[in-house]
């Protein structure tokens, strides 16, 4: 099972390098294999299958790359939190990017799934509220404790499906195509910023690609 | 946003990450002043294959060891390692139980700081590694997979583009790749042609022959001088006369028994096939040899008569002229004489046993290092048969022979302790010995106003000991090392900067992989000390030699690379075959273009000259 996703994830993450090389290399038509193409800062920004969270209608829009597994992005989403609310005109927008395997993409699946029922943001700070690495059962039981029915989030994912396969594909290629190291890496107005944040670095952040 | 940095991970773990663990710190003591503003910001990541640098070691039984250097501040998870053939199938990979982790963002995982290792046993075709870490508080990569070729039956280039196609014939491109991973980096020089064509041209006796010579040779060195007094001593030990028969006979056993121990040496490390010199290295043996100085040395002052057993002795002189005791003591010296002399031999017994290793003829190796013995002993056979002859009758004058050489002894057990203690210790151990001789002497007895020209020499010899010894406590108490400079760490510290600073700087390695890694950063000539924690006569080197300002001069723009043996393992040896050597210390002095320069090469302990000759040899 591990060894299955964390393939097809790799699979994923070459087919998109391969599209970022051809995109290097013949940059006119854009259009490489597969509908990977080289991905615009309004792509990343607003792809409309990805859920926002924050002010929708904010003026500078967040991207966090993150998985649900790496211990950086979970210690700094509160902080990540605070600034997005304190400012009150920011749209926050997790990108799944899941790299740490098959936990990581299941809690990608359900979460994902919870955004059809409208309780993405639920699903997602019980999530990210964890500590440590997850496993199957482990992730079931925390979405049940913040309320959720887990059989509920599966159908929903299933029934979207390659809504959110191709979702969390587009997040891959994205993430290579912009060279992205790893997790968390932040999109913030036209800049990339590879790690965590500290709060004063975010507000700078958002400060900035207010210009 | 992408950094690349020029410097392979090995050398930034030695020299850069320190500096940015300094800077770093800086850093945080800043950060915590501001109030943790933008100063800490981690630095940019690294590429992952930058952080995580994967060697990987072809072994001889068809599996790879795989080694990550990994960058400071770096962690590879343990867990996330894998390993699949060319078709998918998943790899078991043997590893080392890393760090576990507990912090709360972590949860409980095993991660690797600094170096991870794993072994794949043996499989046909390539290999597809992955691995996956983070930085430390930074950033977490997403796995990465190395494709590694296949050994042996290695896949033909063209299958290459497409690991899952089967490797069809054996192929010689792993050679290459071997080559480039264990070695073709350095051309040693072929110096030790000289024993090969001994061999050839006059065989076996011209080998004796030739070890004689050597031996000769290095009599005239100072390695033999501590010989003299030993012998002298054992002549001046005899309570009589001692004739020129007797005096031929006692330095002629003394001389076999020595060039016996040192065929013996030869003969035993053939046999073993292990690296007598690392034996004779270790601090153990040093340790022994000075405590038997000693002893000798207090036999020397009278405090007892040292003897073997009557019965041994009635049996040993039975060989003799029927005198008691003296022959067997004579071999027992000599027998250990040839360890004494360990440092300064080091270089013709490593050429012997680097023939004995290459011929696998052992009795030639051991008849050759017995000749070798003999050619040394021929001066003190001439000094032992003529020198006793050419002494007094016996006398009072006689205990203070013996306590002159009681005192020598002392001094060769103080000298041989230098390699093992710390240096104020050993200038003070020279101090006290000083003193004593001085006051012995009569430096301060009183004289009386008519005295002669005898007793007043005495006692300025004595007052001048006294004098010295003064000198040496003093550079002992300000922390000198050098006993010929005892008061250098005396002089200010502006004249004299700290040894910290101005030490010179090795590149360490442990195996042939990290040599070539620090040799191919090497853009100028290189040169490779071979060292070890245990190796004494290294300490004095490290000593002596390095922070003589000639000898860093010589080596300024050399890289510096340390083959560190302290851990004397499998790849220590594989290292020590790589550069031919038999043993620490050992200096392999390669050109810009990775030759080493003929004849440059030094074993043993060698002094400035030599270093800053064959430093120039590379430049």
């Amino acid at each position: 099972m591990t060894k299955l996703t964390r393939r097809t994830a790799l699979t994923g993450g070459l087919l998109a390098l391969g599209g970022t090389a051809l995109w290097t290399a013949t940059r006119p038509s854009a259009q490489a294999q597969d509908g990977a193409m080289h991905p615009t800062i309004e792509e990343v920004m607003f792809d409309p299958a990805n859920p926002v969270l924050g002010n929708p209608e904010g003026d500078v829009t967040i991207v966090e790359f993150f998985d649900y597994q790496c211990p950086y992005c979970k210690s700094n989403h509160p902080v990540l939190k605070e600034v997005v609310e304190a400012d009150g005109n920011v749209r926050l927008v997790m990108k799944d990017w899941p790299i740490f395997g098959a936990p990581s993409v299941r809690a990608a699946q359900l979460a994902l799934g919870a955004a059809s029922l409208d309780s993405y943001l639920t699903a997602n700070d019980a999530l990210m509220a964890t500590e440590g690495r997850l496993d199957e059962t482990l992730i079931e039981e925390t979405l049940t404790e913040a309320g959720l029915d887990v059989a509920a989030l599966d159908a929903a994912y299933r029934e979207n499906r390659s809504t959110w396969d191709g979702l969390l594909t587009r997040n891959s290629a994205q993430a290579a195509a912009f060279h992205l190291r790893g997790t968390p890496a932040f999109i913030i107005g036209t800049a990339i910023y590879p790690g965590a944040m500290d709060k004063a670095g975010l507000e700078n952040a958002v400060a900035t690609a207010r210009g | 946003m992408t950094r690349i940095s020029p410097y392979p991970a090995a050398l930034r773990r030695a020299i850069i990450a320190p500096l940015l663990a300094a800077l770093s710190l800086a850093l945080f003591a800043a950060a915590a002043l501001a109030q943790g503003d933008a100063f800490d910001r981690q630095s940019p990541p690294m590429d992952p294959r930058e952080a995580f640098a994967l060697e990987v070691e072809p072994q001889p039984d068809g599996s790879r060891l795989l080694r990550w250097d990994i960058a400071e501040g770096y962690y590879l998870y343990r867990d996330y390692l894998s390993a699949e053939t060319g078709d998918g199938a998943t790899l078991p990979l043997e590893t080392e139980p890393g760090i576990t982790q507990d912090d709360p963002t972590f949860g409980t995982v095993e991660v690797y700081f600094q170096e991870a290792e794993a072994r794949i046993g043996p499989v046909q075709g390539p290999v597809h590694v992955t691995y996956q870490g983070c930085q430390d508080g930074g950033i977490c990569y997403p796995p990465v997979t190395d494709t590694l070729p296949a050994i042996e039956a290695a896949a033909a280039p063209a299958a290459g583009a497409d690991p899952a196609a089967p490797a069809p014939a054996p192929a010689p491109a792993e050679e290459t790749v071997a080559e480039q991973a264990s070695g073709g980096g350095i051309t040693l020089a072929e110096d030790s042609g000289l024993l090969d064509g001994l061999s050839a041209r006059g065989g076996p006796i011209l080998v004796l022959a030739g070890f004689f010579g050597f031996g000769l040779l290095l009599a005239f060195t100072p390695c033999v001088f501590p010989m003299f007094p030993i012998l002298a001593g054992l002549l001046a030990g005899q309570d009589g006369t001692v004739g020129a028969r007797r005096g031929a006979l006692l330095s002629g056993v003394y001389v076999l028994a020595m060039a016996a121990a040192f065929g013996l040496l030869g003969l035993i490390a053939a046999w073993s096939g292990q690296n007598l010199q690392l034996v004779l290295q270790s601090p153990w043996a040093v340790g022994v040899v000075a405590v038997i100085f000693v002893a000798l040395a207090l036999s020397m002052f009278g405090l007892y008569e040292m003897r073997l057993p009557q019965a041994w002795t009635a049996r040993l002189s039975g060989v003799g002229a029927g005198r008691g005791g003296t022959l067997g003591g004579a071999a027992a010296l000599g027998f250990t004489s040839a360890l004494i002399m360990g440092p300064c031999v080091t270089a013709p017994l490593a050429g012997a046993l680097l023939y004995i290793a290459r011929t696998g003829d052992a009795w030639l190796g051991a008849g050759a290092l017995f000749a070798l013995g003999l050619g040394q002993g021929v001066p003190l056979l001439i000094a032992g048969t003529f020198g006793a002859r050419m002494l007094p009758r016996a006398g009072a004058w006689m205990e203070g022979v013996k306590a002159a050489f009681g005192v020598v002894f002392l001094g060769m057990a103080i000298w041989l302790g230098g390699r093992l203690l710390p240096g104020p210790a050993v200038l003070a151990l020279w101090a006290a010995l000083l003193l004593g001789a001085g006051v012995f002497i009569g430096g301060l007895d009183r004289l009386e106003p008519g005295s002669g020209a005898a007793p007043r020499l005495r006692k300025t010899a004595g007052l001048a000991a006294i004098l010295v010894a003064v000198f040496m406590g003093l550079g002992a108490a300000a922390g000198g090392q050098d006993p010929m400079r005892p008061l250098a760490g005396l002089r200010p510290a502006a004249a004299a900067p700290g040894p910290a600073s101005d030490e010179i700087a090795f590149t360490p390695v442990a195996s042939v992989p990290e040599l070539d890694a620090a040799l191919a950063q090497a853009d100028g000539p290189a040169m490779i000390y071979v060292t070890a924690d245990w190796c004494v006569t290294c300490k004095v080197i490290d000593r002596r030699l390095w922070p003589d300002p000639a000898v860093r001069e010589a080596l300024a723009d050399t890289t510096l690379i340390a083959a560190d043996l302290s851990e004397f393992d499998t790849a220590g040896q594989a290292l020590l075959d790589h550069l031919g050597s038999v043993g620490p210390p050992t200096m392999v002095f390669l050109d810009a273009a990775g030759r080493e320069a003929p004849g440059s090469r030094l074993i043993g302990e060698p002094g400035v000259e030599e270093v800053v000759a064959s430093a120039r040899a590379i430049r």
